[in-house]
């Protein structure tokens, strides 16, 4: 195709194009039939989070190496089940962090 | 280039205002900077029918103000914009009106300025002549100067298919206008 008949027919259609209009009080009527902001709740959220934490403990509760980790951990004891426990929750943690940082820096 | 990347800056800082605390004049900062092309664009895809495409600004307006969350800023904003215009065109659309109704030659004359030239005339039957997807994509990508890939996000296209699309409607207005072009070196010679 011939590149400077291909500029010419852009340049004719920019031509042709008239531009920005002009607001003469357009915006100003939107503005007054715009609509009250509505303010997202956080509740749904929170719920979401309260049964997730409710549903992964009734899951885990009788695990027997959390139960074994948990009961080291409060008598103060670093056994094994401790170790993978804590492993486990930093491996989440981590998880839970690298999402988060991919999600912000998408927005 | 980076007066538009200064502009889209300045937009974003308005959503983000809006999105702390609600700001209605903030919003209005971007009605005020965006309305002229978003109405522009409108007024470009119903050939000319100005309240209609007042109404169909208004709508997209006020859906980019209900919707406005959902912006997460991977395109410009005024891109964002250009694509609710142009769903909102395209569900409109959908709904026969009167609009449709008007036969060619009242079109023509709707659309014929009373100060134009015969080639923007030819050009303008021309461009009728090309398929809606032609003309939508050489109005956002030499009209109103978006990037094929701004053009691709707006008309919810795959980036081939835009691309396919404005040069096929290039070579088509390049073809039905050839006697001008003809006319002009024949008179330069």
């Amino acid at each position: 195709m011939n590149e400077s008949h291909d500029d010419t027919i852009e340049a004719l259609l920019r031509q042709q194009f008239e531009g920005p209009v002009a607001d003469d009080g357009f915006s100003e009527r939107l503005m007054q039939q715009l609509p009250p902001r509505r303010c997202r709740t956080a509740w749904p959220m929170w719920l979401g989070v309260l049964i997730g934490v409710a549903a992964c403990w009734i899951c885990l509760a009788n695990v027997p190496l959390l139960d074994a980790g948990w009961r080291d951990w409060l008598a103060g004891e670093l056994s094994m089940p401790v170790i993978s426990m804590w492993l486990t929750m930093a491996f989440m943690s981590l998880l839970a962090l690298g999402w988060g940082l991919a999600d912000s820096r998408d927005r | 280039m980076a007066d538009s990347a200064a502009e889209a800056r300045i937009d974003q800082a308005l959503v983000t205002r809006i999105r702390l605390d609600g700001d209605r004049c903030a919003f209005e900062q971007l009605v005020r900077r965006n309305q002229g092309m978003v109405r522009a664009q409108l007024r470009r895809l119903l050939h000319g029918d100005e309240a209609m495409a007042d109404d169909l600004a208004q709508e997209a307006f006020i859906l980019a103000w209900r919707k406005l969350d959902q912006f997460r800023g991977e395109a410009r904003f005024s891109s964002w914009l250009y694509r609710i215009a142009y769903t909102c065109f395209l569900q409109a659309h959908r709904i026969p009106s009167k609009h449709d109704s008007v036969d060619g030659e009242m079109i023509e004359q709707l659309q014929a300025p009373t100060h134009a030239i015969d080639l923007q005339l030819d050009l303008e039957r021309a461009m009728q002549r090309l398929s809606a997807a032609e003309q939508a994509v050489l109005l956002h990508c030499v009209q109103l100067g978006l990037s094929h890939e701004e053009a691709a996000y707006v008309l919810a296209m795959p980036l081939g298919t835009v691309k396919t699309h404005a040069a096929r409607g290039k070579a088509k207005l390049k073809t039905w206008l050839a006697d001008w072009r003809d006319a002009r070196t024949e008179k330069a010679s």
